[in-house]
């Protein structure tokens, strides 16, 4: 495929006259999707797509065309081509973009990690074996993920990598689950077996006699999926520099010194892990770490090249959305071997689903519980309990009522795959938090 | 796609039980300006082949952006390894000899193309709502925005079925935020429900300068009102929150994917079971709700599903009882329940599912008068700006941009951040009142997600104002 991209590129490149820059970037996939239902096969099958966006630069002004293609290189140039003069042929009706700014300074790169090889059928045969006597509902997703960069000042960036991400749900006769998931480059089936293991020994707390709560305040341990949940509703804008500018942050109040999260909050944008490519969309190389809150005190924004001109401050390689890809959260001091010691008496939540603001202005967030949910009394399982809306601060989740972080970290790969496999991903810790509202 | 390709593909149907051809072009254009400023305009266009096939008991599908013949023939590879592979390991088996024969095509209606208007003229329009939105100094936040989207596709299968359909639809936005002190407040045009089936010329129709105006003033207003009462009350729902109302706690519940088990592992079950069909008195009598794919310029109007099956209206809750699922054909046969034409793909990658088309609430018979002049102690609640619901469709909660108080059947002053909550088992049945046609919008929502691998789809809604009593209502901090 990099060499696909690498000819394609060239050709294109090759027209483009001394008063145009253009930009290219290549985002393809082979990926087998296999939906799995009553642990048996539901879907199965194969996505082959590439997709090529020209970005056309002439005197201060951009247009942008993307195209799927179909890796055959003369059919390829022939439409990509077609593409360019169209792009010049609009280029009038545009004005000039004050914001523009692209990378000009050479900094080529190349990341790969497609040696594994993944025999899907092999290991699609061995999970259906291993549980054909439970009820499993989840997908299984696999295969090559590419993305390449070049552009007219003759800089080239390529990012492949090989991985499988398995996300599944064991649901017992009760109707109450466990998620789980196993993701990575290479299949280990002993880790596999493990993972699943512990999944049904959960599975048989949950099922214990439901326990309804009713509304009111919880002490509650947040597990790092449960917590993921809540940081991607702080990356829905809180991070960005823009939405901080503009006042749609729903951390606008902490970067103006309002409100401040807890000391021992600290939490980073790290690309150090690799599995997201370094490389932004108009040519900047990506610092490796930023910072975002230190020690529970808003540190910095991520800020795009756009907005780096709109607000003349520096930027740094953030992507439009200016939202995190890869964030890690600093691990606290509760030992994870004791997370229920440490709860005591309050609610172990796996999972949380469907966030939502319902006060943005204040970082206020409602959701539900999903899996995996329990309550636990002197440090022990009792049973699972009702499914129960939240609706609760950011600021006291992470601030005023976290009691506390666990010491160790779980790396989770985000298994989305709404235009593509997603290559986002974050690092966190579980937390204990006190008072945690439930109001439905 | 021009005749001679189709009949060259035609000769490439394997010699299997069935399979079938669904090849989409997907056209999107992208016209933004965002605090005066044009953002980089972007056009997307995209080609590919889904290949789906049943064979000797097994299924599988291969999908590619490579149309050469090589590249559509290493699809059908795919799809029959992948269908050796499944043999007697499905959930379930589609018997392929009820799959129906259909030919014949669809095209919205757009009486002035899309393409017939510059870009320049679609900025210069778009540059003079910046204008209008920024009306004063306290105005922090403003945009506006149109897109473009065609969707073509072409379907074949074994069974010698034929169809073509051309759907494309317009979605224009406008976003105006105020701030006053420390609070910010923001007004929408179109953020979650206003694409359609349309051509440029419904532009001329809708009048959003006008819209413009009024949704700046409203911003500047909200941002130093009250925040809403917390209380229990009758909450009479406009159009432009009564579609996520409707989308979240009837549409996906009714799902027939959802019902059987396929989503649990992300998008969700339901509160509904099998046996409710046909028994279960889902809410008030009033309650008329449809599946209509035939409403002309509603977003998801069409004459085929992305399987093949011919598309009609039909109800699912008449006079409040819970009469269908909102199923397509193979589900159908999974459960030996009625079906709607309502497998749909979100583009030739992804294998069709479970999907709402248009799914819509008859109008009654009163008067938005009526309705507010019946109200001694309420709230009017206008344009969604939060949904969260359970992975069983129960527990909800909805946040919008304005809620304007109603006290002795008048409207009062606005207040800043209504939110309601519910259970979806009881809530309908609080519905008490329905507005007629006048108040009826045609609304539609271009990103409903669900599906593993995961899908985006459009779905219409169309809905009047609608009264409910006893629910409760909450503000911000």
């Amino acid at each position: 495929m990099k060499e696909f991209f690498e000819s394609i590129s060239k050709k294109i490149l090759h027209e483009i006259h001394d008063d145009e820059v253009m930009i290219i970037n290549f985002d393809a996939e082979v990926s087998n999707f296999v939906r799995l239902n009553h642990s048996k096969i539901r879907q199965a099958g194969n996505v082959k797509q590439l997709d090529l966006s020209l970005s056309l630069i002439h005197k201060g002004k951009i247009h942008t065309s993307s195209l799927r293609l179909s890796g055959n290189i003369d059919r390829d140039t022939e439409i990509l081509m077609k593409s360019l003069n169209y792009l010049r042929r609009e280029m009038p009706e545009l004005s000039t973009d004050p914001y523009l700014l692209y990378s000009k300074k050479k900094q080529s790169s190349f990341t790969s990690n497609c040696n594994s090889k993944i025999n899907n059928q092999e290991i699609l045969q061995n999970v259906l074996d291993y549980v054909s006597n439970e009820e499993l509902v989840g997908i299984y997703s696999s295969g090559n993920i590419y993305r390449g960069f070049a552009n007219s000042f003759g800089q080239f960036n390529w990012h492949e990598s090989t991985s499988f991400n398995f996300d599944w749900s064991l649901y017992n006769n009760n109707d109450k689950a466990i998620k789980q998931n196993y993701a990575g480059t290479e299949w280990d089936y002993s880790r596999f077996k493990k993972i699943l293991d512990e999944g049904k020994l959960k599975l048989s707390v949950l099922d214990n006699k439901e326990i309804k709560l009713k509304p009111g305040l919880q002490r509650v341990y947040l597990s790092p999926s449960a917590l993921n949940e809540i940081i991607d509703m702080m990356s829905w804008g809180g991070f960005s520099y823009k939405a901080n500018k503009i006042g749609s942050s729903p951390l606008h109040l902490m970067t103006k010194g309002d409100k401040q999260l807890n000391e021992v909050v600290t939490i980073t944008e790290d690309l150090s892990s690799g599995i997201a490519p370094n490389f932004h969309e108009d040519g900047f190389i990506k610092p490796e770490k930023i910072e975002l809150i230190r020690s529970g005190q808003f540190n910095t924004s991520l800020i795009s090249p756009r907005s780096a001109l709109e607000y003349s401050v520096d930027h740094n390689a953030a992507e439009y959305y200016e939202s995190p890809v890869s964030i890690e959260i600093k691990p606290g001091n509760i030992p994870d071997d004791k997370i229920t010691e440490y709860l005591k008496d309050g609610i172990y939540i796996s999972n949380l689903w469907y966030l939502n603001f319902s006060d943005k202005n204040n970082a206020r967030v409602t959701g539900l519980t999903r899996f995996g949910c329990f309550e636990v009394k002197d440090g022990e399982f009792i049973g699972p309990i009702n499914t129960m809306r939240f609706d609760e601060t950011i600021y006291n989740i992470l601030g005023d009522n976290l009691f506390g972080l666990t010491n160790n970290q779980d790396m989770l790969m985000d298994c989305s795959t709404y235009e593509g496999r997603s290559s986002y991903s974050s690092t966190l810790p579980g937390a204990i938090v006190d008072e945690f509202k439930m109001t439905l | 796609m021009k005749e001679d390709f189709i009949n060259q593909v035609k000769q490439l149907l394997p010699d299997v039980d069935y399979c079938s051809f669904r090849f989409v072009n997907q056209f999107v254009n992208t016209i933004s300006v965002t605090r005066n400023i044009v953002e980089p305009v972007t056009v997307s266009e995209d080609d590919g082949i889904m290949v789906s096939i049943i064979n000797q008991g097994g299924i599988g599908y291969g999908s590619s952006s490579d149309l050469t013949m090589d590249g559509i023939k290493s699809a059908i590879n795919e799809a029959i390894e992948w269908s050796k592979f499944t043999k007697n390991k499905t959930t379930f088996l589609p018997d392929y000899k009820r799959i129906k024969q259909v030919q014949g095509n669809y095209f919205t209606k757009e009486e002035t193309n899309w393409m017939q208007v510059s870009t320049k003229d679609k900025i210069d329009y778009l540059r003079n709502l910046n204008k209008i939105l920024k009306s004063k100094s306290t105005i922090s936040n403003w945009g506006a925005s149109l897109r473009y989207k065609k969707i073509e596709t072409l379907f074949i299968d074994t069974n010698d079925s034929h169809f073509r359909q051309r759907i494309s639809f317009l979605l224009p936005q406008v976003v105006v935020s105020a701030a006053h002190k420390k609070e910010i407040q923001t007004r929408t045009y179109g953020g979650h429900a206003h694409a359609r089936q349309v051509g440029y010329d419904f532009l001329d129709t809708i009048n959003l300068n006008q819209k413009a105006a009024e949704l700046s003033e409203e911003s500047i207003q909200l941002a130093k009102s009250p925040n809403c009462p917390d209380k229990n009350m009758k909450t009479l729902i406009a159009p432009d929150q009564m579609i996520l109302q409707l989308h979240e706690s009837i549409g996906h519940p009714l799902e027939l994917d959802r019902i059987l088990g396929d989503e649990r592992n992300y998008a969700g079950s339901s509160f509904v079971t099998l046996d409710m069909f046909g028994e279960y008195q889902y809410g008030s009598k009033c309650l008329n709700v449809t599946f209509n794919p035939t409403l002309e310029s509603q977003l998801a109007t069409y004459n085929y599903d992305d399987d093949g099956t011919e598309a009609s209206k039909e109800y699912l809750i008449k006079d409040g009882l819970l009469v269908r699922p909102i199923g397509g054909h193979i589900s159908g046969q999974r459960t030996g329940l009625d079906y709607v034409a309502c497998s749909r793909a979100s583009n030739w990658n992804r294998p069709p599912i479970d999907r709402m088309g248009n799914i819509n609430i008859e109008p009654g018979n009163y008067s938005e008068k009526d309705m507010i002049s019946s109200i001694d102690d309420g709230i009017l609640l206008e344009t969604n700006n939060s949904w969260s619901i359970d992975d069983k469709r129960n527990k909800f909660q909805f946040s919008c941009e304005k809620g304007t108080l109603i006290q002795n059947g008048e409207l009062k002053g606005i207040v800043k951040n209504p939110s309601y909550r519910g259970v979806t088992e009881n809530f309908w049945h609080n519905l008490t009142m329905i507005g007629n046609k006048d108040s009826q919008k045609i609304l539609g929502t271009s990103n409903c997600g669900k599906g593993e691998p995961n899908q985006t789809m459009f779905v219409g809604h169309s809905t009047p104002m609608c009264l409910f009593d006893n629910i409760e209502v909450f503000g911000g901090l």
